[in-house]
């Protein structure tokens, strides 16, 4: 199962927005899927990423599932997002 | 600290005036979250569209600014001592400078929820710059001012962000001064 974060907007940077679209993705893309499917969350298309928007929902997608693959993360903001969860918020893909 | 430029001055003149001064109609008055996500959004395809600064910069002081302006939100939410919303500008002249402000509790009260050992605002901003410490817990928080720390070194930026009467000065360091006039709320300013 892809996810594509652009599907969310091309600036995502706040808690509360981080929130919502976790909430939608569990309601309608990740509901059926087991905690061993192949999920890959495609960064492509987006513009600015900040650890706030990514708390909510990177995190909470690596706690439910243990397969998850990260693509298209050339963005300077969303590799710098990733940097900061790996060091602070115990992201370990 | 010294007022350089006109956005500078009316950055202090926000947040220093009375409080019914400050909710005038005004470009630089974003009430609400959705007010300055819509501004960053255009500052975003602004500096995207002039192309003075690296591609590569624009998203990272994006994302920088975004962390900084939703903080004062986060962190002030239901409790605004009185004016709610942040004032947030930004000019691209020589250099792009970026200027936030809020007049919220400041990050000494906000800390000292979590830390009440805290006591001066001299630490308590040495700790929300070093320390994974949130003043919204039990809620896992507290990368953000860890993110602007790092991207202001590793892209060559500067930020000055003050908060009550201690002011903090990041390039490849950071350094923490007092300051005599006290500011209630923080303000920070980007450049590069």
């Amino acid at each position: 199962m892809r996810i594509e974060l652009k599907k969310f907007g091309e600036i995502l940077v706040s808690r509360p927005s981080g929130r919502e679209a976790y909430l939608a993705m569990s309601a309608y893309t990740t509901q059926d899927a087991s905690e061993n499917e192949p999920i890959e969350i495609d960064f492509s298309g987006i513009k600015v990423l900040t650890p706030s928007w990514a708390d909510e929902v990177i995190i909470p997608l690596t706690k439910k599932f243990k397969n998850i693959t990260l693509l298209n993360t050339e963005n300077s903001s969303v590799k710098a997002t990733l940097k900061t969860l790996r060091e602070y918020s115990d992201l370990k893909i | 600290m010294s007022i350089e430029n006109k956005l500078e001055k009316l950055a202090f003149e926000w947040l220093t005036a009375s409080p019914e001064k400050t909710q005038m109609e005004n470009e630089y008055y974003c009430q609400t979250r959705d007010i300055f996500q819509a501004r960053l959004d255009r500052m975003l395809h602004e500096l995207l569209r002039e192309k003075s600064i690296s591609e590569e910069d624009i998203y990272i002081v994006s994302a920088m600014t975004g962390e900084i302006g939703n903080n004062s939100f986060d962190h002030n939410l239901g409790k605004w001592p009185d004016v709610p919303g942040i004032f947030f500008g930004y000019s691209v002249s020589e250099k792009l400078e970026i200027i936030l402000a809020d007049r919220g509790q400041g990050i000494l009260a906000t800390l000292q929820k979590v830390k009440p050992e805290l006591q001066s605002d001299s630490v308590a901003l040495e700790t929300a710059f070093l320390e994974r410490i949130s003043g919204r817990a039990p809620e896992r928080r507290g990368n953000g001012l860890k993110f602007v720390k790092e991207n202001i070194k590793s892209q060559k930026m500067h930020l000055t962000f003050v908060s009550g009467n201690a002011q903090a000065r990041l390039n490849d360091g950071m350094e923490i001064i007092e300051i005599e006039n006290k500011t209630s709320g923080c303000l920070a300013i980007i450049t590069l």
